[in-house]
This record gives structure tokens, sequence and C-alpha cells, in this order.
């Protein structure tokens, strides 16, 4: 391809022809400021921030829209295109309450930080601000600050273009455009979410996140989600000691993270709702519970993970020394990592000849079309790559066949009731189940290990078109779990052999 | 005009009727143009008799025609712009009115011109009696065959349609228009692609004023040197100039382009009314910078006009007269643009709000120091950078107030400090 040559700012380079002014702008590390362009949609050009002087025309030019030429001479600093930037900040923060200090995106504003970097005049605006409603319900928990808006349109190119929803329009027009939602067509796709994302002000706002934290607090890490079979690239934010006290952690939201390959600018809210998966119902220390015959969970007995194991691998020991076969059996799951997976397989199969391994996953759910899948876990297939399909144990036979039972995930009760989980694991002497929330099932088994989800692990899971992403670990594990990946390689150490 | 059949503005009770207009020679050149002329040929002949768009930019009509591809199989169409939102500007509805026919015969000559076979006359929303007489007049014109699948048997089909507008100033910008005629909010459109590449339903898209569709007819009936004579060479035809305002007759005049605006107001208009000086100008619509007494024995050419920083616009003529404060004007231009913004970009849409609120503040007496900075600069923040044109259409009347009237409007602001202290 014949590659056009540009400068910008001086200095001279080679971009794709097609390419915008913007982009190529952005190539070599310069950020033009903007507020309607996204680089999922076509330039909008309708908030004129990213006005920069292309030498022979004789006004400033749209950068997310011109299109380079060859020879184009592209300045992005000059000071008419600095007075530019800061009129049209003047004209947004004229009618703009300033009311950062209570506003869930002071601090990741493109108003703010623009203001900060192109602004810094003192306000000449004397006369009465528009009056607009601050605090407007549009569904699935979201919320619309119209006197914030700065009409960037982001919110409605994207529920028009990408989900084809089109639950949010303008209404109105001048200076008392405003975006708004047909009475009764609440927002209700699976999207919604990205509307926080991709709003560059405090204009929609998440009830989830809104007053919970400042987000200068916040740390991100990057991950997988593994709430489906996608696979999306995910941040997750948490905060971890101050301003929260002693050294709690907490999550505080989960945002997309671009990724063309996959998700490109979006996640869908029921991944975005893993945050509670991170969060909620986590067990947090070993539980030993004599296989259901004491009175309940006893949390509170200390018990380390250095003596837990070491029990096992003697457990799995005098299992193997009693002379009747291997009469282990596991059931792994599909939030196990590809590592993980493999690791498994070496240990049981490999090593210590276990014949049955079952695999055992949440319930497949409706695909919507867009990027969740049917799939309600990461790596379905990084474990069919592995020769660990889906495969159940029959709940009725599980006794015959096996005395001792290692149990991870607790997505049995997925497919069984309570009830029958029960008499499923009735007949095995032994159970241990290796999860990282609590459910029923730690009622029946005879010792619960608290596991890290995958947002606390490195690893990779292989998604449903078959693209392998590796992640690394997005938050610290909660105190008290560990990977699976740790426990498997600490076991193995215990047993004595290697699974390198 | 001497000349009754040459005129835009055709005279008589029943004018706009079918068999008025055939007697007056109605159709007979398009009729012998479709029969004998190829499109390239009507093309090169509306380029050359220098027609320039009467809508307001005046870019020449045969030049705009000429950038419409020929070669792809897309549906391509013509958009009569019949929104006349300009205030000061009412002769679009005078040529409709009086002259359908004329209208109806430009449009199949453009459309021949062009290769469109569907054909819309987007017209305000207010002008709903116009719109059922445009109706009519095409009903008249389908039932004689001049319009419909085989035009004056020439084999060429055109349908004509009209489509009412709801009434918003920035429908009468092109991209918008095409918006709202899609049955979209009417926001103008980011530039490039034109409308001549994509336009209408994604079309190529020829739009013209209707003043400017309606001297089609006269080049083709006595040619294109005749029509340059009758105007300037570089900028043929005659005008229909509306002079409102405080002059004693007020009314539509036909003139040829370049007639001095002194000679229009004074020789046609009856000069200003009431016996009072003249104290300012606006050329060309209420979006064309304004002018003072001065300035007013300037050929009104769209050259001429440039020239001195303003233009000609739509060629709606308002006369304002020394008794009438320009803080007043002021406040009413602000508000129109204010009223009008369609509030898709910035600095339009809090622009032109801003400087109403300042110039309503400045007009009941509550101006103050530095006020006529502020608007300056909020003008100048909307000129230019606007995505469409309508930011300019805001700022450059407000700018030459507040440029060549500055020291009346101060005055009046002093004044309100004096009260103050008294």
């Amino acid at each position: 391809m014949n590659m056009v040559t540009i400068e910008i700012d001086g200095r001279s380079l080679q971009v794709e022809p097609g390419t915008t002014v913007l982009k190529a702008a952005e190539a070599i590390g310069i950020v033009i400021p903007r507020f309607c362009f996204h680089p999922a949609f076509e330039p909008e050009g309708s908030c004129r921030m990213c006005l920069v002087e292309i030498e022979g025309l004789p006004k400033l030019d749209l950068a997310c829209a011109t299109v380079v030429r060859e020879g184009m001479k592209v300045r992005t600093a000059t000071p008419r295109v600095v007075e530019a930037r800061k009129d049209v900040l003047e004209f947004l923060l004229a009618d703009h309450p300033l009311d950062c200090p209570i506003c869930d995106k002071a601090g990741e504003c493109f108003l703010q930080d623009y203001y900060d970097k192109h602004g810094r005049y003192a306000s000449r605006f004397f006369e009465s601000k528009e009056k607009k409603k601050k605090k407007i319900a549009i569904g699935k928990g979201l919320l619309l600050d119209r006197e914030r808006c700065v009409l960037c349109t982001r919110c409605v190119r994207f529920l028009r273009r990408v989900t084809g929803t089109g639950e949010l329009g303008v209404f109105e027009r001048g200076v008392k455009a405003e975006i708004g939602i047909d009475e009764g067509r609440d927002i209700r796709n699976n999207y919604s979410g990205n509307l926080v994302d991709i709003c560059p002000v405090g204009a929609i706002t998440d009830r989830d996140f809104r007053f919970k934290t400042r987000v200068w607090f916040l740390e991100k890490g990057r991950t997988v989600c593994p709430r489906c079979g996608r696979g999306c690239s995910i941040v997750v934010q948490s905060v971890r000691g101050y301003p929260l006290v002693g050294n709690e952690r907490r999550i505080y939201r989960i945002v997309a993270a671009e990724n063309p390959a996959v998700n490109g600018h979006w996640i869908c809210d029921f991944g975005r709702c893993g945050q509670h998966d991170i969060e909620d119902d986590r067990l947090t220390a070993i539980a030993v519970n004599d296989g259901g015959r004491s009175a309940g969970l006893q949390e509170g007995r200390p018990a380390d993970w250095n003596a837990v194991l070491k029990a096992l691998a003697g457990e799995i020991r005098t299992l193997g020394e009693a002379g009747r076969g291997t009469r282990l059996a596991v059931i792994l799951n599909s939030f196990l990592t590809d590592e993980e997976l493999g690791m498994c397989r070496k240990l049981f199969v490999d090593i210590l000849g276990v014949k049955d391994i079952f695999l055992v996953d949440p319930k497949p759910g409706e695909a919507d079309g867009l990027l969740l899948t049917a799939d309600r876990a990461p790596n379905v297939r990084g474990a069919a790559v592995l020769g660990l399909g889906p495969k159940p144990p029959d709940a009725a036979r599980l006794g015959e066949s096996a005395d001792m039972l290692l149990i991870f995930g607790s997505h049995l009760l997925d497919h069984l009731s309570p009830e029958q989980a029960a008499a499923a694991l009735g007949g095995v002497r032994r159970k241990w189940l290796f999860t990282a929330h609590r459910s029923a099932l730690d009622r029946l088994v005879d010792v619960v290990l608290p596991t890290a989800v995958p947002a606390e692990k490195k690893g990779s899971f292989t998604n449903v078109d078959g693209i392998t992403q590796s992640f690394a670990c997005a938050v610290r594990p909660r105190k008290g779990c560990l990977p699976e990946a740790e426990i498997l390689a600490r076991l193995a150490a215990e047993l004595g052999v290697k699974l390198e | 005009m001497a000349d009754r059949e040459t005129t835009l503005l055709a005279a008589g009770d029943n004018s706009f009727r079918l068999d008025a207009y055939l007697r007056r020679g109605g159709y007979e050149a398009a009729r012998k143009t479709l029969l004998s002329l190829k499109p390239r040929e009507v093309m090169d002949e509306v380029k050359k008799a220098n027609l320039r768009g009467r809508g307001g930019a005046g870019f020449p009509a045969g030049s705009k025609w000429a950038f419409v591809p020929q070669t792809d199989d897309r549906p391509k169409y013509l958009c009569v712009n019949a929104d006349e939102g300009e205030p000061g500007t009412f002769k679009d509805r005078a040529v409709m009115t009086r002259d359908p026919h004329l209208l109806i015969e430009g449009i199949i000559l453009t459309c021949y011109a062009v290769g469109i076979h569907t054909a819309f006359i987007y017209i305000r929303g207010e002008y709903e009696a116009i719109a059922r007489r445009l109706e009519e007049a095409l009903g008249e014109a389908g039932a004689k065959g001049f319009i419909g699948p085989d035009v004056f048997g020439s084999g060429f089909g055109l349908e004509v349609l009209v489509h009412r507008g709801a009434g918003a100033y920035i429908c009468g910008e092109e991209t918008a228009l095409l918006e709202s005629l899609e049955g979209k909010r009417g926001l103008p459109r980011l530039k490039p692609p034109f409308p001549a590449s994509v336009g209408l339903f994604v079309g190529p898209t020829v739009i013209n004023n209707v003043e400017t569709i309606a001297n089609i007819p006269l080049i083709f009936r006595h040619g294109a040197d005749w029509f340059t004579g009758r105007g300037l060479p570089r900028d043929g035809g005659t005008r229909l100039f509306g002079v409102s305002g405080a002059v004693r007759k007020p009314g539509l005049y036909e003139l040829p382009v370049g007639t001095p605006l002194r000679k229009i107001i004074f020789e046609h208009a009856g000069g200003p009314a009431g016996g009072q000086a003249i104290k300012a100008v606006i050329p060309g619509g209420l979006s064309a910078p304004f002018l003072t007494a001065n300035e007013i024995d300037v050929p009104m050419d769209y050259e001429s006009l440039a020239h001195i920083h303003s233009m000609l616009g739509s060629a709606g003529i308002i006369v304002i007269g020394e008794r009438t404060p320009m803080a007043d004007i002021l406040r009413i231009t602000a508000r129109f643009y204010a009223h009008e913004s369609c509030g898709q970009c910035t600095p339009c849409r809090i622009g032109t709000t801003w400087i109403s609120k300042i110039a309503d503040r400045l007009a009941s007496g509550g101006g103050a120091e530095g006020d006529l900075e502020t608007i300056r600069d909020l003008a100048e923040g909307m000129k230019g950078r606007t995505l469409c044109p309508m930011g300019d259409a805001a700022a450059m009347p407000i700018l030459s107030i507040v440029e060549k009237f500055g020291s009346e409007l101060a005055a009046a602001i002093a004044r309100k400090k004096d009260t103050e202290t008294e």
C-alpha cells in the first residue's frame, strides 16, 4: 500500500491512506482533545474541540474528520488552535453546573482535564445558566444529568449503532437541546454500562458506582472477563487501603478495555456485574466440615494451607496404597485457566491415573448475538482443547466408583438441587471442595478450600473463537484464598511429583 | 421591468394558472430543449449564463450541477430549496405564488441537464397555501404530460414532489434540508461528503434555490448572452430584491444584478419613511453584515458586496432608520439565531444564546462595561468554527453591529451607568 507522508507539528510521518489527522497524530503520541469523537464511531464533528491548523486552509479544520493528503502539514498547538480550544471550553463551561466536587466523573472527566490543560481563565459568564434536570432515571440504574451533558451524542450513537436499540435521542434544539428518552422506553439492553464508560463527562452515571469512591483512589488491573466464552478485555478497578479502613480491599467497578480482536470497546452488563463475583459471598478461610456431620462449618478453626495440603496429599497416597485402583474422582470446571487445566490433567490423569475426570460448568444461557455467548464460563474452548469436554458425573453412581472426590467449583448446584447433590455425594467417603464462593455444597463436603477468582489470577483463557488470551493478576487475591494453580503446585510438591 | 414576458414575477390574478403561463410562452423552452439539446449542452448553456445561486452563497449553478457524478447507478435527486427562512427575504414565495409553472419548467430543465428523475420541492411549513398551489400546478403540468414518465414525448421521465418542512430556519441549510426530507431531525451534516456526491438517500443530489431554478427557463427562452446582458457578465440576470424596514414603499423589486443599493432604496422603494435618515442597511438577509448609511452606494452583486465585507446573500434588504436604537437591533438579531440554532455543535449552540442573553440585558438598560468585548469574542469563537455556515451567519451580522455601531452601544451602556451614579 502506498503510504501517505504528512507532517504534524514539524514531525514527518507516514500513515496509511484514509487515516484521519486525529489518528495520525495519536500514532506519534499527540493526543488531540475531543468530546464527540470516539474511535468506535464515524466522526461526528459537532463538539468542535479537535480543530487544528492545516497549512493552506483558511479555517481551522477538524482533526477527527479530515483525512490525510500527501504533503499535508498539520499544526496542533499554534495560538489559533489553542484559542479555539479555549473558546469551546468557555462555551461548554458557561452553562455547566461546575459540581465537580460531587461528580463521579471528576478525575477522569474530559471537560475537567481539558480545562486544566487549555482553559484556566476567569469566567465572564454573568448571565443566568440554563436550568435542566439533573437526576433522570433512564433505566438499568443509570442516571442522566442534563446540566453536565455536553451533547457529544456518544450515548445516542452507541444505542443506535452498537445495540441498535435507540433508546436515547436528542430532543429540542439550540441551547434547549437535551438527551432524552421516549416515555416508557427505558434503556433495557445488556450493554447499558458502556454509556457510562463513553460519556466524556459526568452526564451518565451508574447507581452502582455513584458516590461510592473517587476515581483517583482506584487501582486498575486489566484482565479477561470470566462470565462467558467471549473473553472480553476488562479493567477491574479497586481500592486497597486508604480511604478504606485498615487494609480492606474493595472492588468498585469493572469497565471495558479496548481489544479490537475480541470486544472492540464494549462489554456487556452481565460481564460488568462480575464485580460482584469478586466481592460477594467469598470464602476466606479453610473450613473443615466433617462431611456435614458436624453442626456447621467451623471456619474459626485455624487450619493453615500447608497442614491441609499435607493432609490431602496423605489421603490421596493412602487411597492409592489401599490397592483398589484409583478410587479418586475429580470434578473440574471451565473457569480454570488453560495452565490450571493442564496441571490438573498432568497430576490427576497422567500421574495419579484418575479415570473419572468430570467437568461441570454453569448451565448455558442465551447468546445475545453481540458479545455474550451461550457458555457461561470463560474457558470451555480451552478445556475442550485439552480433551476435557463438559462431562457431568452420573449423580446416582458417583458413590459406587469413588471413595474420594475433589470438586473444583460449586457448579454441581446449577444442575442438581441441594437435596440431589446431598444424595449424590452421600455415597462418597471423602470430599474436598475447592471453590471461591459460599454455596450449599459447602455443608456437603469434608473440607472447603477457598480459591481465587479469575481476576485474582494470572493465566490464560481460550475464548469461543479459539483466541487464547493471557492475563495478569488484576487484583490481589482476597486474604486467605489461593489460586488453583498454586494449590495444585503445592499439592504436587507434597505428593513428591513434578508438574513442569 | 417593461418586458413582462421575461420577468420572474408574473402579473395578473390568474398568472399562476397553466393556461396563463402557456400564453406567456411557458414550457416552450423546456419542450424545445428536451427535444433538441443533449443534457451536456443544457449544462453548458447554464454555465455560459453565469447564473449564480440565489439562495445566499452565490455558487455558480452550472458548476454545481457538474459536480454530480454521471458514472454510477445511484438515483440522483434535485431538491428545490423553498425553505426561505432568512429574515428579510420574501422572494421565493412571490415566484411560487404567481408563477409556479416557471419553477416547474426550471425543474424540468435542471433535471434533464443532470439526469435526474425525481425532484423534491422542500417548502417551509408556513407556506401551506403555496404548497397547495404548487401541487395544483404540478397536477396541471402532469395532465399535459409536461412532467411524468415521458416529458414532452422525449422519453425523459420526471416525478416532482412537494414536501413541507416544519418551520426551522436551519432546514434552509442544504444538508439539514436533506436530513429533514429524509424524515430525521433537521441537523446539518458534516461535509465532506458534499450533497453532489452523497446527498438525499445517499444519492448524488443537486440543491438549488427557487429563484435560481426559476431563472433557468429564461436562459433557454432568450439565450445565455441575453441573460448575462441583463445583469453582469460574471453574475448574470436579475435579482428579486426584497426591501423592508424603514422605507416608504417596501416590496419586491426585480432589478439587474449590480443595481446600486442606494438606487434600490431611494428610487424604487421610495426612500426612508417618516422623513428620517438611514442609520443602517442589511443588504442580503439578516446573515449579511450590516452596512452604514455611508456604504449604500455599493452595487448589489456578490463581488461588490464581498469587497466591503458584506454579502448579497438572499438580496433581502432591510433598512433601519435613525430612530431605531441599535441595541434593539442587536437584541432581535441575536435572539433570532439563538432561537434557530439547531444545537448540534458547541460554538453555535452556546455562543448564540450567550450573546442573546447579553444583548437582552444591554437593550433593557443593564449593559455593563466589557459587554461589547465579550460579544465580539463570543462571535469570533463561532465564526469559521462551526459545523455548518450558521455559525458565520450568526457571527457576522453581530460582529458588524458591534464594530460599526459600537459607539452607539457603548453610549447606551454609559448612559445606564450615569443614571446609576445619580
